[in-house]
């Protein structure tokens, strides 16, 4: 007998890296203990990738790099991997996207999206189930069946929290928004040490969050070039002016 | 393809009608309905019919006010 579909998918949340993480899962195993054990092993790999690259923290590998007390070489292969996301992205935008500013080494513009598409492993295993993950409004998932409905994913409005300015449906794949505040930080565009100007947030939708994200902070860091640059690269997505004008690439 | 919506005061005052793609893009093989939908005013969080957020300002900080914790109230396991 096959499991009646769930009228609501069942939610599970955390706070990890000042973040909240949270689940949705519908399907077979939403609340047994393989949906438990999944979202477990899906966290731990968050909390793992927090320990390894957290500027906040003075014990991660990042930090110790980047004070000179561990060479690159001593890193482990995810730091290496990372970087070489970061490397790529500041090539593809002309050096607005950089993790590295002032001297400094800063790959969380790379760590979200790059660590939620990893910790979204386990929850891919789970049979018969979908799934929607989202760490701090960057999200990926994923949808089986082509009868099942797309997961709605609302696009907040950056200039009212409370409202939205536009509703993907996405059955599998990832959504990534970037604005002015970013863990409390500040997106600069790299090569002024700015914040773009005109801008409110970019959204991207792509397969994997990794590129989603990179691509949305990337393309929020070029400011007035933002929609041309994403519709260069082939990108779905939306930009919203400061101003509130909203444009659709795609 | 690109639309453009001009919005003033929370209302669409402009639409650039869009083109579809023909369905050979590559964002087609994601999702043939990743793009987005705007809405035809912004949405008051409270009547949303969605799933998740996305947006640059959810942080654990502002998370128990934000329309995402209230989604996640609603169906805690």
């Amino acid at each position: 007998m096959t499991a009646p579909v769930a009228p609501r998918p069942a939610r599970y949340v955390e706070h990890v890296m000042g973040l909240p993480v949270s689940l949705a899962l519908r399907g077979r195993h939403t609340t047994d203990a393989h949906a438990r054990a999944a979202w477990a092993e899906a966290f731990a790999v968050l909390r793992e990738a927090d320990r390894v690259f957290s500027t906040f923290r003075a014990d991660s590998v990042v930090s110790r790099l980047d004070r000179g007390e561990l060479d690159e070489s001593d890193c482990p292969p995810e730091l290496h991997e990372v970087l070489a996301i970061g490397e790529a992205a500041r090539r593809d935008s002309d050096g607005a996207f950089d993790v590295r500013r002032d001297g400094r080494l800063d790959p969380s513009g790379v760590v979200k999206g790059w660590a939620v598409e990893r910790a979204a492993a386990p929850l891919r295993a789970l049979p018969d189930t979908d799934f929607c993950l989202s760490a701090g409004g960057d999200l990926t998932c994923r949808t089986l069946h082509p009868d099942d409905a797309p997961w709605r994913i609302g696009v907040e409005d950056p200039r009212d929290a409370r409202r939205l300015v536009a509703v993907v449906p996405v059955r599998t794949g990832a959504v990534a928004t970037s604005g002015a505040a970013h863990r409390g930080a500040h997106v600069v565009d790299a090569r002024t040490g700015l914040p773009p100007a005109g801008l409110g947030s970019v959204t991207v939708i792509a397969p994997s969050l990794t590129e989603a994200d990179v691509d949305a902070t990337a393309a929020y860091a070029l400011g007035p070039d933002a929609a041309r640059w994403l519709t260069a690269r082939g990108r779905t997505g939306l930009v919203v002016g400061d101003d509130g004008v909203t444009t659709v690439v795609g | 393809m690109q639309v453009t919506i001009t919005v003033a005061d929370r209302r669409i005052t402009d639409v650039a009608v869009p083109q579809y793609p023909d369905g050979n893009g590559k964002d087609q093989q994601i999702n043939a309905s990743a793009l987005p939908v705007l809405t035809k005013e912004t949405i008051s969080a409270q009547n949303a019919d969605i799933d998740m957020v996305s947006g640059a300002t959810v942080t654990s900080q502002g998370y128990l006010e934000s329309l995402q914790s209230a989604l996640d109230q609603a169906g805690l396991a």
